[in-house]
């Protein structure tokens, strides 16, 4: 037995609610983080390690009024006014990363919960039906990317007598939409300040606060951005991946800033790896439970240099109008709206990053996704970048059809070549 | 029939009255269930097979292919792309649908209402008058009580039938004397939901079981009957306000934030409609129904009203084996 089978037989699997609650769990967990066994590739994934260890410990032992966020919701929002963001979709990846979720889906699918749906909102349904997810004082959503946040997050709303609120972004390009869009978020932004019982004049500190942390973090963002542009940069997409949670939930805070200051300082120092490997852009999401795929790449020397979700849509924000800034931010994201939008994001960055091929990842029971997959491939096809749509399930492992995925991939890299 | 401007419509959220009031003549497109993989180019298997379904037989079909969608979930967003691409030099409109009935959703759909009669009068020349808009609503309204009066006493697959000939039929193209009749009092009352179903399918099955489906909340069923639109207001501005209030406060489908209202409307329609029981069937890969279900059946639950889901492909050509269940299920409630 491997050493991940035998912690996750002695340790992970023994969870229980009432250990995620425990201040000597926590305790434990942030000790390891710092200490030298924990060795992350860069020093930018501490910083960004220690922030989510912190804020969920927070949630669980409730230091603060927690919200339940979807992945558009903007952090600067619950940063600024005093709450703690938790990203649910985020927190079902780690599940899955930890060998876990089977169990959770099948708690949910016991609840009535149909396998076509989502198994990232299965999985999260499952955890919280059990007691494993910190409690909400409120649930945000915003209503892209997709249906099924402010669908699942309703049964958790009833599952915890929390409230549900809902924020509309309407179709890009509507005049008074971004106004709209606004005064959704100021009215969100009274109910987060009566939870954590700011005034008017902490609530205007606090958002001019965090977007202005927001707007440090984004300039070393673009820094990045530029550094992974170079040939064969020394980060790989598929670790990359993972800075969506940064991007999601960090925004707003100290941590966001360093993480990508940091981030870009290493990847300045380490400078290129050299190389002839070909260059991949990666759209949707990976499976979190297994590397196998990148292997492959890996294998056949090609590289992921550019991820559907990690970069910058966004300009810097003005602090003095946090509402018309945040509404701009998330109103001009291109999940929101049309495919037409998306495929041109992703046709600019597969010209930016000079990509040889791209994936496109079809989640199961991703509806915005996969539903747009095929335009997003005649759109990257058009432009001479070849283009592999490859079905999956990011959560559940059980879904993973290990010998059609190394098939239709191999044949894929073999034609890059 | 101006086959010009005849436009699809596929959501009941769809804006009939401007439409009509703008001289267009909507009118409903189920699509084919049985030719779903001719969408397969443009839709990923995983999608809506009703959306599948209408991409499909339209592939199939002379133009023009003028469409009208609104933003109500994925699957509709996604049929919107996947026909814009496909039909370039058709007329293709998109239009927002907020997911809350407060003021701000209130304001948004407003909104969305000039932005489309401002669209149509652009592209189409239409002049939408205050009167004109009225005067379509209006019709629309006695089409609406037409629907029920003629509906009443129809059960199953005869009143679903009638429900999408309505949602079909051109304005003023319909003559509904002549039709309805009373089903007969046989059958264990049953109260049908969910999104859409094919009348050949799941819902036979129900009448063949020996059920007697007494109220279809279907989306191409009776729920867009159920509530009137009907705007009022002097100028074209109160009455496109008016007319947002109407289509945000109507019986709402599972997608809406006032799912709690959705739940109860249910629950009272069952009682007052004398169903002894409620079949819940929808189809697959419809995420508003998929995570509107486990709530449904708590609901019911508590309520003590027996419940059997179902779950459909459109094309339903497995609605032999559901028989068996069905029949389980109106013997379990049987008087």
């Amino acid at each position: 037995m491997g050493l991940l089978e035998d912690v996750r037989d002695r340790f992970i699997d023994k969870l229980s609610p009432a250990t995620l609650h425990s201040r000597l769990f926590w305790k434990t967990v942030e000790r390891l983080a710092r200490s030298p066994l924990n060795r992350p590739q860069w020093k930018a994934d501490r910083v960004s390690l220690s922030y989510f260890l912190r804020i969920t410990r927070d949630a669980y032992s409730r230091r603060g009024p927690v919200v339940w966020c979807n992945l558009l919701v903007p952090s600067e929002l619950i940063i600024g006014l005093g709450c703690i963001p938790f990203y649910p979709e985020m927190a079902a990846a780690v599940v899955a990363s930890a060998g876990l979720a089977p169990r959770f889906i099948d708690r949910s699918a016991e609840a009535g919960f149909s396998p076509d749906a989502c198994s990232f909102h299965r999985c999260m349904l499952g955890c919280a039906m059990d007691g494993f997810l910190p409690e909400p004082d409120l649930l945000l959503a915003v209503n892209y990317p997709c249906d099924s946040a402010p669908l699942s997050f309703a049964h958790v709303a009833e599952l915890y007598d929390a409230p549900q609120v809902i924020i509309d972004i309407p179709l890009p390009g509507r005049e008074a939409g971004r106004a709209l869009l606004a005064g959704q978020l100021e009215d969100a932004a009274r109910r987060l300040a009566g939870l954590s019982g700011y005034t008017a004049g902490e609530m205007e500190k606090g958002l001019a606060g965090a977007l202005d942390l927001s707007n440090r973090a984004l300039h070393y963002l673009r820094e990045v951005e530029e550094l992974r542009k170079r040939s064969d940069c020394t980060l790989d997409g598929k670790d990359a991946m993972g800075n969506i949670s940064v991007l999601a939930g960090c925004m707003g805070s100290e941590e966001g800033v360093e993480f990508y200051r940091l981030l870009a300082r290493e990847l300045a120092e380490r400078g290129c790896a050299g190389g002839d490997s070909l260059r991949l852009m990666w759209m949707h999401l990976k499976p979190w439970y297994s590397q196998k795929i990148f292997n492959i790449l890996d294998r056949y020397n090609v590289r992921v240099v550019c991820e559907e979700y990690t970069h910058s849509c966004w300009e810097p924000m003005d602090p003095r109008e946090p509402f018309l800034s945040l509404a701009g931010k998330i109103g001009g994201h291109f999940l929101v709206g049309p495919v037409e939008r998306r495929a041109s994001h992703l046709a600019s960055l597969a010209g930016d990053y000079r990509v040889d091929g791209a994936i496109h990842y079809n989640h199961w029971g991703c509806r915005q996704s996969c539903g747009g997959a095929l335009q997003v491939k005649q759109a990257l096809q058009a432009m001479g970048v070849p283009t592999l749509l490859l079905d999956g399930d990011c959560v559940d492992e059980r879904e993973y059809q290990e010998g059609q995925i190394s098939t239709r991939l191999e044949a894929f890299l073999e034609s890059l070549h | 029939m101006e086959k010009g401007k005849t436009i699809a419509w596929f959501c009941t959220y769809t804006p009939l009255e401007i439409l009509d009031a703008a001289g267009l003549v909507p009118t409903r497109h189920f699509g084919d269930p049985h030719i779903l993989e001719y969408a397969d180019t443009q839709l990923h298997p995983a999608i809506c097979p009703y959306v599948r379904a209408c991409l499909a037989r339209e592939m199939r079909e002379a133009g023009p292919h003028h469409a009208f969608f609104v933003n109500s979930c994925d699957g509709m967003r996604r049929l919107y792309d996947a026909w814009k691409n496909n039909f370039p030099g058709d007329y293709v409109y998109l239009m927002d649908l907020p997911r809350n009935p407060g003021a701000w959703g209130e304001r948004l759909l407003a909104g969305e209402f000039r932005h489309l009669v401002r669209n149509l009068e652009e592209t189409w020349g239409a002049i939408i008058t205050p009167e004109g808009l009225r005067a379509a609503g209006r019709a629309r309204e006695e089409r609406r009580l037409s629907y029920l009066e003629t509906a009443d006493g129809m059960c199953g697959e005869s009143r679903l039938r009638l429900a999408m000939e309505v949602h079909a039929a051109p304005p003023g193209g319909l003559d509904l004397s002549g039709v309805g009749g009373r089903d007969g009092p046989s059958g264990i009352p049953i109260l049908l939901t969910g999104n859409l179903l094919n009348p050949a399918g799941v819902v036979s099955s129900l009448d063949r079981a020996g059920a007697r489906v007494v109220w279809i909340d279907l989306c191409n069923g009776d729920r867009s009957f159920s509530s009137s639109t009907l705007a009022e207001g002097e100028g074209l501005d109160q009455l496109l306000v008016s007319l947002a209030r109407a289509y945000l406060g109507r019986h709402p489908c599972a997608r809406m934030s006032d799912s709690g209202r959705r739940h109860d409307l249910l629950v009272e329609t069952t009682r007052a409609a004398g169903a002894r029981g409620v079949v819940y069937a929808s189809l697959k890969f419809c995420d508003s129904y998929l995570y509107d279900y486990p709530r449904v059946q708590e609901r019911l639950k508590r309520e003590g009203i027996p419940l059997l889901r179902l779950e459909s492909d459109y094309a339903d050509g497995h609605v032999g084996q559901l028989l068996t269940r069905v029949e389980a299920f109106l013997e379990m409630i049987r008087p």
